[in-house]
């Protein structure tokens, strides 16, 4: 059985003396949709910019593909996706997509046949020569994904990717999201859209004020806590003695 | 209309502009400061350029014999001060600079005289402006003028047209570049992070290095495309005025040496657009880029404005100081008198500096501050508790300069101790109290107060002590200060009527100075830019506010260097006090050397014992660091 393809282990990052995660260990093999869940501030993004190069690591490791999450080759294997992702709006998609295809080693050629073979499955073909300032959001958020996945990574992070889409959009990133997971992709997904997470992950973790509570198929652990939802989990779980989570 | 809908948005607009720290500070701080520090400088700069010039005779050659160039002759030698006469001389001599003014005499008609002079050249101009000043002199008052002159330039229309375009052009040039490198630079950094794409760049297979090396590259493209086009721009304009007023023009454009001079763009755009984007790199957003970057785009013009009116020559440390190399190279072109030694350093100074600000810029990008968490984020989620930060440094520097300024300088001028108690103890010590009682920080704290170990005291001593030496002799090096301004801080330090002993002066210029400048600059100021800059960053750029706080052209240099020697001795002993320590012998050694005259005999050294002196210093001054440095790393400041 080939390893994992994501690893956080016993990662923990801090900003001067304030710690934003804390210990935290995954492990993501290919074919499979990890969803990490939290409230706001919980970590999820700290965590997720850990495995994408953006931040190292205080303590523990950041890993993609058996390589340090800051290496090229790592980078080379990585689609970064997140919701408040910004396109150049002066730029046409196709611009943008050419500029990432050079960035990650495709030649032109590639780059154009990816294209032609992105386009249809993301309805890019009718907006892949406008400037991205005029394309609505669902449709910016056709080309972020077009972006993520132009070199064929085998790892695709997401970070809160469905924040600010309508109904459809929505659907059709988790179709997406399903179909990379089927083409043997190890996918790491935060989002505070519990429902979202249930219908989507293979696995969850919880994470509240950076340290993982609880992780394992949402069957598993709706059972533990003896909850009929995982929103009603997440809450049993996150409780205080004051009441407030 | 409904007034009250108007009201109520103009208030509410209000409200919301005056919220904004970074608004007021453009609005109000940055001009209040800056303009008053340039213009400052500005006329420092003239003025010393001015004495300098004054100081320097003009070499003079008669041609022509008879009773009238005799009589010339002993007027000129009455003034040995102005004029250092040259047994011969010719027109040649005056076009190549080899000699200011040749007067050559008419044998046949007594007083008749020509000065031929080099009309492009300042002190060929000052030589004929002298000496006509002697002619107007040389007869008693009501008597006929003896002398009757004739002037003629030996300079080509060309070259006097180059002249009176490098007054102006190449300053012209620099700041069009300047402007031209600002936005771009603005929007390639804080813009792209504003836009959200920072973070998909930043986790793609691309080396910082590389991709800072590409923005740098587009904004300088960017940048010199402006200083192109401006200069196509004036040049068709002065096409139009030339061809306007064809017959009054007595001067020819060189436009060989107008179209050579704008080479200096592609260098200036480099450099600018290096600085430009490092320092927008480390802003969060648009508008705090654009604060950024304002204050720096007045400091890049000082140079280049100090190289286009101080008639400085390209030629030793002058060469090397970027920016101003840049306008006097161009004005080299211009003239038709640059030196491949000029474009040489001018091209090399100007490459290093760029590779440093990129190296920087690319620094910064590697730095988890651009996707880290705000710190105002990480409060907001129980994080630490009020410091001194890096804005709260600059608005406590802008305050204590504006202060000083128009408050406490015009106090200094009428009563010099008086003024500068007061400035010391109201402008700086107080205003860190205030600061500290208002931030909610106790007084220690917001200075950075402990108590340091003894052998850390003792370097500082040490430090304190050798380190003038040095500082003094590389500052005379390279910005030497006019023997008349020397005698005037002289005289204000040591009161020749014996009004203030020695002590009374070490209390008022060693002493308070080193605890209430301490207090501020090594104190909040080198606190707050530590939460922005890194160490060597921070003590560099709180030793350039120092520096800049004396508001002297002449002590900038040592001040500066001086502030970089307190800003490690704060940082490596985690104490404000051995920087005190050090600040007072520095100033007490200067003191007593100038009550004792000893200064004076330092200038009459010569090259090997200034060495040995210079040698000395710096290896005292290094055992004093090394001391502070055993003594134990404090990282509390």
């Amino acid at each position: 059985m080939p390893g994992p393809l994501a690893v956080l282990d016993s990662a923990s990052k801090s900003f001067g003396d304030v710690f934003a995660v804390v210990e935290l260990s995954l492990s993501i093999p290919g074919g499979e949709i990890y969803g990490l869940l939290g409230p706001n501030g919980a970590g999820k993004t700290t965590a997720l910019r850990m495995l994408a190069g953006l931040l190292a690591p205080s303590y523990g490791s950041a890993r993609v593909a058996g390589h340090d999450a800051n290496t090229t080759f790592a980078k080379r294997q990585l689609g970064y996706l997140s919701g408040s992702t910004g396109l150049s709006g002066r730029l046409t998609p196709r611009e943008v997509l050419d500029y990432f295809g050079q960035i990650h080693g495709l030649s032109r050629v590639e780059i154009g046949k990816r294209v032609a073979q992105l386009a249809p499955m993301l309805a890019l073909d009718v907006i892949l020569d406008r400037r991205c300032e005029a394309l609505s959001t669902g449709e910016r958020q056709r080309v972020s994904i077009a972006r993520a996945v132009l070199h064929d990574p085998s790892v695709l992070i997401l970070d809160e990717p469905t924040s600010g889409l309508d109904v459809l959009a929505s659907r059709f990133m988790r179709d997406f999201v399903r179909a990379e997971r089927a083409r043997g992709k190890a996918v790491l997904f935060s989002t505070h859209y519990l429902a979202e997470a249930e219908l989507l992950c293979d696995r969850i973790g919880f994470l509240h004020h950076g340290r993982l509570l609880v992780e394992g198929p949402p069957s598993e652990i709706r059972g533990q806590t003896g909850k009929s939802s995982l929103e009603e989990a997440f809450l049993a779980l996150t409780e205080e003695p004051g009441g407030a989570p | 209309m409904n007034p009250r809908h108007v009201f109520l948005t103009f208030a509410k607009e209000l409200r919301e502009a005056l919220r904004d720290r970074r608004t007021l500070a453009i609005m109000i701080l940055l001009p209040l400061v800056v303009y008053p520090m340039l213009s400052m400088l500005a006329a420092q700069v003239a003025t010393g350029r001015e004495k300098q010039r004054e100081e320097r005779p003009s070499t003079i050659a008669l041609t022509g014999k008879g009773p009238s160039r005799d009589a010339l002759a002993a007027e000129v030698l009455k003034n040995t001060t102005i004029f250092v006469l040259l047994p011969a001389g010719s027109p040649g001599d005056v076009e190549r600079g080899r000699l200011d003014l040749l007067v050559e005499l008419d044998p046949q008609d007594f007083g008749k005289l020509t000065m031929i002079y080099d009309g492009s050249r300042d002190e060929s101009r000052s030589a004929e402006e002298r000496l006509d000043g002697i002619l107007a002199k040389s007869f008693p008052d009501g008597c006929a003028p003896r002398f009757a002159a004739h002037k003629r330039s030996v300079a080509p229309q060309a070259r006097l047209g180059g002249y009176l375009l490098s007054k102006a052009l190449p300053l012209f040039v620099v700041l069009m570049v300047l402007l031209g490198a600002f936005y771009p630079a603005v929007d390639v950094t804080a813009g792209e992070r504003e836009r959200g794409t920072l973070e998909t760049v930043l986790c793609s297979p691309i080396r910082r290095f590389d991709l800072m090396l590409g923005k740098v590259l587009a904004v300088a493209a960017l940048a010199a495309l402006t200083g192109v086009l401006n200069l196509a721009s004036m040049a068709i304009t002065l096409i139009q005025i030339l061809r306007l007023a064809a017959q009054n023009v007595v001067v020819d454009i060189p436009w060989g040496h107008a179209v050579l001079s704008s080479l200096v763009i592609f260098p200036a755009a480099l450099l600018f657009a290096a600085a430009f984007v490092a320092l927008g790199a480390t802003a969060r957003t648009f508008k705090e880029a654009q604060t950024l970057l304002l204050p720096v785009y007045f400091l890049t013009v000082a140079p280049a404005m100090a190289g286009a009116i101080g008639e400085y020559q390209l030629a030793g440390i002058v060469a090397w100081i970027p920016g101003m190399n840049i306008t006097l190279f161009a004005r080299d072109l211009l003239v038709g008198r640059a030196t491949w030694s000029g474009g040489l350093c001018t091209l090399a100074s100007t490459l290093l500096l760029s590779a440093a600000a990129l190296a920087a810029a690319a620094r910064v990008y590697d730095s988890e501050r651009l996707v880290a968490p705000t710190p105002r984020r990480l409060r907001a989620s129980g994080g630490a508790a009020r410091t001194t930060k890096a804005g709260d440094a600059l608005v406590l520097f802008a305050l204590a300069f504006l202060m000083l300024y128009f408050v406490f300088l015009p106090i200094e001028q009428r009563h010099f101790a008086s003024g500068l108690l007061v400035a010391e103890w109201v402008g700086l010590f107080g205003l860190v109290w205030l600061f500290a009682r208002m931030s909610g920080q106790t007084f220690k704290s917001a200075l950075g107060f402990a108590r340091p170990r003894p052998r850390a005291v003792l370097g500082a001593a040490l430090a304190g002590c050798s380190a003038w030496a040095a500082v003094a002799i590389f500052s005379e090096w390279i910005l030497p200060v006019p023997k008349q301004l020397l005698e005037d801080l002289r005289k204000s330090l040591i009161p020749t009527d014996g009004s203030r002993g020695v002590v009374a002066t070490l209390l008022l210029v060693a002493a308070s100075p080193a605890i209430c400048e301490e207090c501020l600059f090594r104190g909040p100021i080198l606190r707050g830019l530590r939460t922005r800059l890194g160490a060597v960053a921070s003590v560099f750029v709180a030793a350039a506010l120092f520096g800049l706080f004396h508001l002297d052209l002449y002590r900038l240099i040592p001040t500066t260097i001086l502030g970089v020697l307190l800003g490690f001795l704060a940082l490596e002993s985690g104490s404000i006090v051995p920087s005190m320590v050090a600040h007072f012998c520095n100033n007490a050694m200067l003191i007593t050397l100038a009550s004792l005259h000893l200064d004076r005999q330092m200038e009459t050294l010569g090259h090997r014992a200034l060495t040995l002196v210079v040698v000395a210093s710096l290896t005292l001054t290094a055992a004093g660091l090394a001391l502070v440095r055993g003594a134990g790393h404090k990282p509390e400041v």
